[in-house]
């Protein structure tokens, strides 16, 4: 849209076609637009149609028909007084509070290694990434074998101790709990890491060297130069993590089912629990919906954080 | 105050030599220039110096003790990194407390010293701005501020002026000389810019591919140089230099330019020129030395450049080119003319074409 001839005084009759040729632009891209906001925003919006129902498809009826089951806020109500819910997003919060910070102090002590060059640096490296790799489902399976009571976590324990230990990892609800977060931990910890070294990697090494001169200990440069130089990035990676611990799923579920009990049910199992085994999706929807506007409060968090640490 | 002593030091990055036999002592309180275009080996030697790179071979003596084994942080060298490298998240007040607070100095002390550097560099009124918005010009001051203000009896900078404009250069190097005046360090000063060189530096030392090729004051340098690179690359534009031979007649000792004519050599170089052998040489002389002539050389005249103050006058004949700058006054060739001119006998060097070294003259 730069015009080279647009000097001082032409300005004007120079923007008049620049405007004109985006608002053609804009003609022409709008059915594209249109699109994009339908696949954006239908979902979102027949969740919410259908949460304000009591609408199932076992009713009989098409969905778009569901406003003659209407039932208002009544779905919102009883969420708020349904303790499988909360006690779900306990869990998860529990969950969250625990790995989420362990994930983000591994990664980040792996990156401080892996900062400077060692022998045999790459095959560590990769290594390291390898459970990221792996589908976590697969992870699920291997992790439901390695806490069975004759499983190979028990047999490694009992190295320690004088008896043959046999603790019932997947059947405790307490245990239960800790044996999921610790596959967890296990799968998502390289990305952590992934993240935080290439933030470490892009701040300056001549700020460095400069803080070095001045006389400052690693610590001191760790603390006053890498980390804030990082803010950034540590925000996002720390983001990712907690939305994706939002809808842990498919690990726990092969590990434990959400059980025993409700011991391991976080929000994405119990999601699933009442959609698949109890059909009752408008409640679903409601929950969904709930979960969305808890997310998208803690993005909108994140991101506005993350525009302040660019600033200048 | 430190006096430094770099002794036979080397660095080599595998079969690449980057500095060799490197012999330069820089005397307490002296600003030294390490003069030479990139990849001279200077930046290499600074580092060295600074601690960041470990040298392959031979020491760099602090005040005769050899700290090659003293980390960087310890050495109480300060630096200016050609970027700058200021700490762009914090303040400016943070930035020039930075140094102070790593050593431990108590609150009260390192407020009352970033007040009064602050004031010093004029960075007063900006003391608790970020240091990401401010220009390179305050940028570049905050640099010097942040290093000077731990009195480092050492201070490294590495091309410090290369991102400022020229008005800006101007002044910075009035004033990095006043600074150092005013802090009274031993200073090293990188550079690829020989007009800085030459107004800030008490010693040049001039460097070409990994080697130190001369040391000597600012005018030492321009008036005698030790070889042809140090002529060519002192003085804008550099030295001429012509491919002649030796022909003597009646005793006196001259040289023949193929094709252009002959010049006498001066009486100062007849026993040098005598005493060598082979009669092949290079004659040199600068272009602001050369004056319009009866005999002497002739060269076409290629292009005239009227630059102001002077005018240079682009010369060629069969394959050999030189340059004449003659003061705006003068009326110059006129371009595509013959143009004959000569070089008075103090301007006059003569140059072994085989090893490029100076031929050394003697006073008689």
């Amino acid at each position: 849209m730069t015009n080279v001839s647009a000097m001082a005084p032409a300005v004007e009759k120079i923007d008049a076609p620049a405007t004109q040729s985006a608002r053609l632009g804009l003609w022409l891209t709008l059915p594209a637009q249109l699109l994009v906001l339908f696949i954006a925003l239908f979902p979102i919006l027949m969740q919410v149609y259908i949460s304000l129902t009591d609408w199932s498809p076992l009713d009989g009826i098409p969905w778009w028909k569901a406003h003659e089951l209407w039932i208002g806020l009544l779905n919102y109500a009883d969420l708020m007084a349904d303790n499988r819910f909360w006690g779900a997003l306990w869990r998860t919060m529990f969950v969250m509070a625990i790995c989420v910070p362990v994930q983000f102090l591994l990664g980040l002590g792996l990156a401080v290694l892996f900062v400077d060059d060692f022998r045999g640096k790459r095959v560590l490296y990769s290594t390291l990434l390898v459970p990221m790799m792996v589908v976590p489902a697969v992870a699920g399976y291997m992790f439901f074998m390695l806490f069975q009571s004759g499983g190979p976590v028990n047999d490694l324990l009992s190295f320690f101790t004088s008896d043959p230990v046999r603790i019932a990892w997947l059947s405790d609800p307490d245990l239960a709990l800790i044996a999921v977060m610790i596959a967890d931990i296990w799968q998502w910890t390289p990305l952590m890491f992934l993240i935080l070294l290439a933030g470490m990697i892009s701040v300056p090494q001549d700020q460095q060297m400069a803080a070095i001169l001045l006389g400052a200990s690693w610590w001191r440069r760790f603390f006053t130069i890498v980390l804030p130089r990082m803010k950034s990035i540590i925000i996002i990676a720390l983001a990712i993590r907690v939305i994706e611990i939002f809808k842990i799923f498919d690990t726990l579920f092969i590990m434990t089912g959400g059980g025993p009990g409700v011991a391991t049910e976080t929000i994405s199992v119990y999601i699933y629990k009442v959609t698949q085994q109890e059909l009752i999706w408008s409640y679903v929807a409601a929950i969904a919906l709930a979960i969305l506007i808890v997310l998208s409060v803690v993005s909108v968090f994140a991101i506005k954080r993350m525009q302040r640490g660019q600033k200048p | 105050m430190s006096e430094i002593a770099l002794e036979n030091l080397g660095k080599t990055f595998g079969d690449f030599t980057a500095l060799a036999e490197m012999n330069l002592t820089i005397a307490n309180g002296e600003f030294m220039a390490l003069l030479g275009p990139s990849g001279c080996g200077k930046s290499t030697t600074m580092n060295m110096i600074a601690g960041m790179l470990r040298p392959s071979s031979g020491a760099i003596r602090f005040n005769g003790r050899d700290v090659v084994d003293v980390p960087m942080a310890k050495r109480g060298v300060g630096f200016v990194f050609q970027n700058y490298a200021i700490f762009t998240h914090m303040s400016v007040r943070e930035n020039l407390a930075y140094g102070l607070r790593a050593q431990g100095t108590p609150a009260a002390e390192i407020n009352k010293r970033v007040q009064a550097f602050a004031e010093l560099l004029q960075l007063d009124t900006m003391l608790d701005r970020r240091a990401a918005g401010l220009s390179v010009n305050i940028l570049q001051r905050l640099a010097i501020g942040r290093s000077a203000i731990l009195e480092p009896s050492i201070f490294l900078l590495d091309e410090p002026l290369s991102n400022v404009d020229a008005a800006f250069r101007a002044v910075m190097r009035s004033e990095l000389k006043s600074l150092q005046g005013e802090f009274d360090q031993t200073m090293v000063y990188v550079t690829h810019d020989q007009l800085e060189a030459m107004t800030m530096a008490d010693r040049i030392a001039v460097m070409d591919h990994g080697k130190l090729l001369q040391v000597g004051t600012p005018l030492d340098i321009y008036n005698a140089p030790a070889d042809t690179f140090v002529a060519k690359f002192i003085g804008a534009p550099g030295m001429n230099i012509l491919n002649g031979r030796f022909v003597e007649n009646a005793g006196v000792v001259a040289v023949e330019v193929p094709g252009l004519g002959t010049l006498d050599v001066p009486p100062t170089l007849q026993a040098a020129a005598k005493d060598k052998k082979a009669p092949n040489i290079q004659i040199g002389f600068r272009p602001e030395q050369v004056n319009a002539s009866q005999s002497g050389l002739t060269m076409h005249v290629g292009f005239v450049e009227r630059i102001g103050a002077r005018t240079i006058v682009h010369l060629e004949h069969s394959g050999s080119t030189a340059k004449a700058v003659l003061p705006s006054d003068a009326t110059p060739p006129l371009a595509g003319s013959d143009w004959t001119f000569s070089a008075s006998d103090e301007a006059i060097r003569l140059f072994d074409p085989t090893s490029g070294q100076a031929l050394k003259g003697r006073a008689h």
